[in-house]
C-alpha cells in the first residue's frame, strides 16, 4: 500500500525526503501518507495499551492515541507557521504541516519499536500505576526524541538567512517545542482514560486536575 | 539501452512538474483536496485502494471532530460513561463525520467531470508506460533467451514511443495552461496541429512484421497517440471549456 512506502522512504534516505519537502515536491501525497500511516502506528499502540483494561478500551485508545498526537499538532501549527513568518521564513503552510507531520510519524515509528516490550509487560505485570508509569516514560521518551527530530530538521531551515532571524527563529522553535509538550500533555489529560482503571469502562473521565497532578498521584501511589 | 527506456518513461515526479499536480494511480493532487481517477472502477486493486483510503480519511475526519463533542459534553461534571451522554456524544460526532465524507465525495465527484480531459490523458500515460516496461520486458527475455535481437524493429518502437511521449506530454503542458487561463484559443490549435503531425510521423513508420512483439507494441503506441488526438479534438470542439 503507498501509504507505507512514504514512512519506509523517510527511514531510508532522510536527507533526500527532507529535500523533497524544502522543494516541495509531492508535498500532498506525503501529507496524506504521514497521516494515515501515524494513525495506524498510534492505533496499533493505542490498543496495546488500552488491552489492559478491556476490549472497550482497546477500541477506545485506538483511537484516542491518534487524536491526541494529530489534533496537539493541528492546535500548535498555526503559532509556529505565524511565529517562523513573521520572522523570515520563506516556507509555506503546506511545508511546515508536512515537517511537523514528520516529527509526528517519527514518534509513532518509535512507539511501535517499544510495542513488543510493552506487550510484554501487559501480560506479566498487573499493576495498574507501574503499567501507567511505564508507559508515561515510553511516550515522554518518544515524544523527547521526535521533538528533537523535529527541531534538528527545521533548524537548518535558518542558515539561509541572516545570523539574527537564524537565533530568533531557533528561539521560536524552542519555545514552540515547550508549547507542544504543555498542549499535549494537557489534551491527553483531558481525553484520558488511555489505559482505564480497574472497574467500570468510562468514555471520558471527569475534568479535574492535570497532566502534572495526575502523574504525581501515580508516583505516590506506586512508592506508597 | 536501459538508460534511453528510463528516459522514455513519463514518472510520476515528471507529471507533477508538467500538471502542477500531485498524481498517483488512485488520486490527482493529492488524498485531501484532490480528485479521484475514474479508472480505478476498472482495476479491482486501485478500487481496494481507494476504498482503504475512504476508510482512513473516514477515521481521521472522526478524530478532528472529538473536540466538536468535547464542547457539547463540557458541562457534564462527572465521568462519561452513561448510555444517554455517550449516544449524544457518538451522534454528534458521527454525523458530522458522515456529513463531511459526503461532502467529500460529491467535490471529488465534481473535479472528475472538471478534469476529464486530464483523467483521460493520465490512463493514456498508464498505456504508454505499459508499453515502455514491454519492451524492457522483451529485452529481457533476450537477454536470458539469447535470441538474435530483431534491432531495426526495436529502434523502430522506440521511434514511435519519442513521438508519442512528445504528443503525451504537450497535452499535459497545454491541458495545464488551459485549466489555468480558460479559453485561450490559439494554444488550442497549435497544440492540433502538432498532434496531428505526430500522428502522420507515426502512421509513416514502417514495420516489417505487424504480427510480431514489437509490431504489436507499435500498434500499441499508435492507438494511444489516435486516442490522444481524439480528446485533444473533443476539447478544442468544446467552446469554453
Amino acid at each position: 500500500m503507498n501509504y507505507f512506502s512514504a514512512v519506509i522512504s523517510l527511514l531510508r534516505d532522510r536527507s533526500e525526503f527532507l529535500e523533497e519537502i524544502h522543494n516541495s515536491v509531492k508535498l500532498k501525497s506525503k501529507i496524506s501518507a504521514l497521516m494515515i500511516s501515524s494513525f495506524c502506528f498510534f492505533a496499533v499502540y493505542g490498543a496495546i495499551i488500552g488491552a489492559f483494561h478491556s476490549p472497550l478500551q482497546m477500541l477506545s485508545s485506538a483511537i484516542k492515541l491518534p487524536a491526541l498526537y494529530l489534533i496537539t499538532l493541528l492546535i500548535c501549527l498555526p503559532t509556529l507557521y505565524i511565529f517562523n513568518v513573521l520572522f523570515g521564513a520563506r516556507q509555506t503552510i503546506a511545508q511546515h504541516f508536512t515537517y511537523l507531520l514528520t516529527a509526528v510519524a517519527v514518534i509513532a515509528i518509535l512507539l511501535c519499536g517499544f510495542a513488543p516490550v510493552t506487550l510484554f509487560f501487559l501480560i506479566t505485570v498487573n499493576d495498574y500505576h507501574f503499567f501507567l508509569l511505564l508507559n508515561v516514560a515510553i511516550l515522554g521518551l518518544t515524544g523527547i526524541l521526535g521533538v528533537s527530530f523535529l527541531y534538528q530538521v527545521m533548524k537548518p531551515i535558518a542558515s539561509d538567512d541572516t545570523s539574527d532571524s537564524v537565533k530568533i527563529r531557533t528561539s521560536i522553535l524552542r519555545f514552540w517545542l515547550v508549547l507542544y509538550g504543555f498542549v499535549g500533555s494537557q489534551l491527553g489529560w483531558t481525553l484520558r482514560p488511555f489505559f482505564g482503571s480497574p472497574g467500570q469502562f468510562e468514555l471520558f473521565r471527569a475534568r479535574e486536575g492535570s497532566f502534572f497532578s495526575g502523574v504525581w498521584v501515580a508516583l505516590l501511589n506506586l512508592l506508597s | 539501452m536501459k538508460s534511453e527506456l528510463e528516459d522514455l518513461k513519463i514518472t510520476e515526479k515528471e507529471l507533477e512538474s508538467l500538471s502542477g499536480l500531485d498524481v498517483d494511480e488512485v488520486f490527482v493532487g493529492g488524498v485531501f483536496g484532490g480528485v479521484y481517477r475514474p479508472s480505478i472502477f476498472q482495476n479491482s486493486m486501485r478500487f481496494i485502494s481507494f476504498c482503504v483510503a475512504e476508510f482512513f480519511v473516514g477515521m481521521l475526519t472522526f478524530i478532528f471532530t472529538l473536540p466538536i463533542g468535547f464542547i457539547v459534553i463540557r458541562n457534564y461534571s462527572q465521568s462519561v460513561n452513561e448510555l444517554p451522554i455517550i449516544a449524544q456524544f457518538f451522534q454528534l460526532t458521527l454525523g458530522i463525520t458522515l456529513i463531511i465524507l459526503l461532502g467529500w465525495n460529491f467535490y471529488m465527484w465534481r473535479g472528475t467531470k472538471r478534469l476529464t480531459f486530464l483523467l483521460h490523458l493520465l490512463d493514456d500515460i498508464d498505456r504508454y508506460n505499459k508499453v515502455v516496461q514491454g519492451i524492457e520486458l522483451l529485452d529481457q527475455l533476450e537477454a536470458i533467451d539469447h535470441l538474435p535481437v530483431n534491432l531495426e524493429n526495436r529502434e523502430q518502437v522506440l521511434a514511435a514511443l519519442q513521438v508519442t511521449r512528445s504528443s503525451l506530454v504537450s497535452g499535459i503542458m497545454t491541458e495545464k495552461i488551459l485549466r489555468e487561463n480558460r479559453g485561450l484559443l490559439a494554444r488550442r490549435q497549435d497544440l492540433l496541429a502538432h498532434i496531428e503531425s505526430n500522428l502522420v510521423t507515426l502512421r509513416s513508420i514502417e514495420m516489417s512484421d505487424h504480427a510480431s512483439e514489437y509490431g504489436q507494441l507499435l500498434n500499441e503506441a499508435l492507438a494511444i497517440s489516435i486516442s490522444v488526438h481524439a480528446e485533444v479534438q473533443k476539447l478544442s470542439g468544446s467552446p469554453g471549456s
